[in-house]
């Protein structure tokens, strides 16, 4: 059954009435409401890499972010007719697009419009930020990006967080972002950077934005807690954004002097192997980078030299 | 018109304007659908500023802008509309009292909407008394004091006062019902339940946002409003006719009004209607001396007598009792008002310490012109996106007492957000823009580290969030790789943290998101502040 917990205003009215003309009609026990559950799909067998190149001045990031999903074989691959589309995006702080803290706001715009597209029933653009919600959607592009498509943007807060069982090596039971489970198809949309004590912030790193409770302390053991979340949520595909990329000064920035200018888009079903790709732009081998070399050793995935469907796209 | 149409007008304007003030406080923070475009984004930051004139109220507040100009020598933006009220009441007396003012209109919906008391008991507590002379005490308290440079009026000042408590204890304390209810809803087994509290969560974000806000001493401020709602059910708008410093700023400007009162003793049949009526305690029952300076021009005396023995007149009858202040009154307030600045530098706050914990928000001017200026009103705190302004309970001295402080155990200081200061209504907050404080850059403090408690110091093993967060660039954390002693002898790998004061400008997320919570291992004084020369540390 689909899951249709978080709504925006303008239906909330429109639900609420609905439910207590229900309620007095058919008394609370008769009302089926839609359950809640996981619906991670189970990993695609096939595993692939897109690597998405910006090649000629001023390209389209739009087009850019469509044709690597159309190597893939397109986002109807991923999203079915009258999908829930849940897509986390790094969006954690409250700093203007061009200064790469955050996922771009034209990739993010063009994903949400390509699942749209694929028929899906309802976007979601889901992320626990660090700084304020609100102004991080302000100011990061985000909410403009949700506004102009028509996506739901989720405001992080404390009745959607619920503990559940992770079983991770390092992670039990933590609290978990709901709207990130509840989703019949889950889109991971990270922005490369770099980071203080991970080396990295990539794809399985955008977990911690899908979590609560004392997120702080995972810096304590982070690449085994990093990959912990990367089990648990297993994405139907990562769509890691190095369009600009923060080489210095991370994972928050601050300056334009940090950001670099790719141009590349990275594309997988494969979590392992979207972030060991995206490690390369930043010249470091995979196996130097902790979570990926424990990712890859405890079964999350290949490193990206082992996936035999390579393909380049270029706009 | 009818005095019949004037009173149901009166009643129209009250609802009017404290729904307009009640809207303007739920308006008082950063909208939740103001999305800049992206594409427009290219050079540096644009400023978020709130789309509705949420101060109007304080700029129409003759005593703000009194005390603000004899204290701190600054004329208000907006002023004129404090002296489009003091001509009001030239002209027709309080009527911002009976009209206008929010906070009035509350005590007099308290007041006589199913009024406690009834009759006799009602004209008893309607019968003027001596303590109407305590308003006068406390206004000629606060402009001496204002005058000698400590400005304390918006403790008492009526906006002020219904703004903070409506703003840091009302709302904040409404929202935590909410948030407890939707919590308790929203992880109950029952689907419906769940599915309500995510539609009504939805539905009343747009007044409580996500984030809850609270504020340190709120049950005090909270208390204190609850008391004086309360007092109207013993007497009626006792706060305006005791205690409110503006309305005995008002009272001494409406004595040369021209409206009056005229009675006509021989209609008069002793029936007590006029004075159970009245709202002011001005003594309207024809063989008194109406109280020209308590009446707070709600025409309910006129519109009430049976006999049509009161009635108000262009340029009323002479001999009519001017404002009573009371000599001791006066006297009291002078000296009151002349100690008070000598009593809040007994602390030393202003000339030899600073206490760590008083850090400003950004922007705000050095102290001793701060604490001419600033209204505690509660504007930028209930504005700040991150809850981290609070009011001040003891770290400025007596002078400071509810003025702004920050508490970054609490929240932030967002690197680029300029909001508080563009909300303060009298500048004791400079409005900035994101360049001057990025640039500049504004300091408000400083970050030093308690490398006991601090993980990566005390070999408790690696940690460095406040490196990740820290919002300068570069950062003003910065680490370097070292062994430290770990427990059981052993020796551990660790990033050991540091403070750049050179980049550090005290935003305190630091502190905030540092995983050691009460007293995180990383804290923020006020030490280091650009506002103050004395207070900071390099060279």
């Amino acid at each position: 059954m689909k899951s249709e917990q978080l709504i925006t205003r303008r239906e909330s009215i429109k639900k609420l009435l609905l439910l207590w003309s229900s309620l007095s009609l058919g008394g609370a026990s008769l009302i089926s409401l839609p359950s809640i559950e996981p619906a991670n799909a189970s990993a695609n067998a096939s595993r692939f890499l897109v690597d998405g190149v910006g090649r000629t001045q001023g390209y389209s990031v739009k087009a850019l972010t469509r044709k690597t999903f159309d190597a893939a074989g397109g986002m109807g691959k991923f999203v079915s007719r009258g999908d829930v589309v849940a897509i986390k995006p790094n969006i954690s702080w409250a700093r203007a697009p061009q200064l790469a803290a955050n996922t771009n706001p034209e990739v993010l715009e063009a994903v949400i419009q390509l699942c749209q597209e694929a028929g899906a029933k309802k976007v979601r653009i889901v992320d626990h930020t660090i700084h304020g919600a609100k102004r991080c959607f302000a100011i990061n592009g985000a909410g403009m990006a949700a506004k102009n498509t028509g996506a739901d943007l989720v405001h992080p807060r404390s009745s959607l967080m619920r503990d559940m069982k992770m079983g991770g090596n390092r992670l039990d039971v933590w609290p978990v972002y709901t709207p990130v489970v509840e989703a019949d198809t889950l889109i991971n949309l990270p922005v490369a950077k770099v980071h203080g004590l991970s080396g990295l912030t990539l794809g399985m790193k955008n977990w911690i934005g899908a979590v609560g409770g004392r997120r702080n302390a995972l810096h304590q053991d982070i690449h085994q807690t990093i990959v912990d979340l990367a089990h648990f949520f297993k994405p139907d595909v990562t769509l890691i954004d190095a369009t600009r990329m923060m080489v210095r000064n991370g994972p928050s920035g601050g300056s334009l002097s940090d950001v670099a200018m790719m141009d590349r888009l990275i594309l997988s079903n494969d979590p392992v192997a979207a972030d060991a790709r995206a490690a390369r732009l930043f010249d470091l081998e995979p196996e130097s980078v902790g979570f990926i070399q424990i990712g890859h050793q405890q079964g999350l995935g290949l490193y990206d030299t082992a996936i035999s469907r390579h393909l380049e796209v270029a706009v | 018109m009818k005095i019949k149409h004037l009173v149901w007008l009166r009643r129209c304007s009250q609802a009017f304007f404290l729904l307009l003030f009640v809207f303007f406080v739920v308006e008082s923070r950063l909208p939740q659908d103001v999305y800049l475009d992206y594409t427009q984004l290219v050079n540096g930051e644009q400023e978020i500023r709130l789309q509705q004139p949420v101060t109007i109220f304080f700029q129409a507040d003759p005593l703000v802008w009194l005390t603000s100009l004899i204290s701190g020598h600054v004329l208000i933006k907006g002023f004129g509309w404090a002296l489009a009220v003091l001509v009001l009441t030239l002209v027709f007396g309080r009527v911002f009292c009976g009209f206008i003012c929010p906070f009035g209109a509350l005590h007099h919906l308290f007041s006589y909407v199913r009024p406690a008391l009834k009759g006799k008991n009602l004209a008893r507590a309607n019968s003027s008394t001596g303590s109407r002379r305590v308003k006068y005490f406390i206004l000629i308290l606060l402009l001496t004091a204002a005058f000698a440079g400590v400005n304390s009026a918006g403790i008492m000042d009526p906006i002020s006062l219904f703004f903070r408590s409506l703003a840091l204890a009302v709302l904040p304390g409404a929202g935590i019902g909410l948030k407890e209810m939707f919590d308790f809803m929203a992880h109950s087994d029952i689907k419906a339940l769940n599915y309500l509290s995510y539609t009504a969560e939805v539905l009343v974000s747009p007044v409580f946002g996500y984030d809850y806000q609270a504020f340190k001493t709120g049950w005090l401020i909270g208390t204190i409003f609850l008391l004086i709602l309360f007092m109207n059910r013993v007497r009626p708008r006792f706060w305006c006719r005791t205690l409110c410093p503006l309305g005995a700023l008002l009272g001494l400007c409406s004595r040369f009004s021209i409206l009056g009162l005229s009675k006509d003793i021989d209609r008069c049949t002793q029936c007590g209607k006029c004075t159970q009526s009245c709202a002011g305690a001005a003594q309207p029952v024809p063989g008194e001396a109406w109280q020209k300076s308590e009446c707070l021009m709600c025409f309910n005396c006129h519109n009430t007598c049976p006999e049509g023995a009161v009635a108000f007149k262009w340029r009323g009858p002479k001999g009519q009792a001017g404002p009573d202040m009371g000599r001791r009154a006066v006297l009291g307030g002078l000296t009151a008002g002349v100690s008070l600045p000598f009593l809040s530098r007994l602390d030393g706050q202003i000339h030899k310490v600073s206490d760590a914990q008083l850090i400003r928000p950004p922007g705000s001017l050095p102290e001793k012109a701060f604490l001419t200026l600033c209204q505690r009103c509660g504007q930028c705190m209930k504005a700040c996106p991150t809850n981290v302004i609070n009011p001040a309970l003891s770290e400025a001295g007596l002078a400071g007492f509810w003025t702004p402080n920050l508490i970054m155990t609490q929240g932030y200081c967002e690197y680029t957000c300029t909001l508080c200061g563009s909300v303060c209504p009298t500048g004791a907050i400079k409005t900035i823009t994101i360049r001057e404080k990025v640039e500049t850059p504004v300091s408000i403090g400083s970050a030093y580290f308690d490398r006991g408690r601090c993980l990566p110091w005390s070999g408790n093993g690696p940690c460095i969030v406040c490196e990740e967060h820290c919002p300068t660039s570069p950062k003003a954390i910065y680490f370097f790789e070292d062994m430290v002693k770990g427990p059981d002898n052993t020796r551990v790998k660790v990033k050991l943290p540091q403070v750049d004061l050179k980049r550090c400008v005290g935003c305190g997320i630091c502190e905030n998101k540092c995983v050691v919570k009460g007293r995180p291992a990383i804290r923020v004084i006020a030490a280091g502040e650009t506002r103050s020369m004395r207070n900071r540390i390099l060279l």
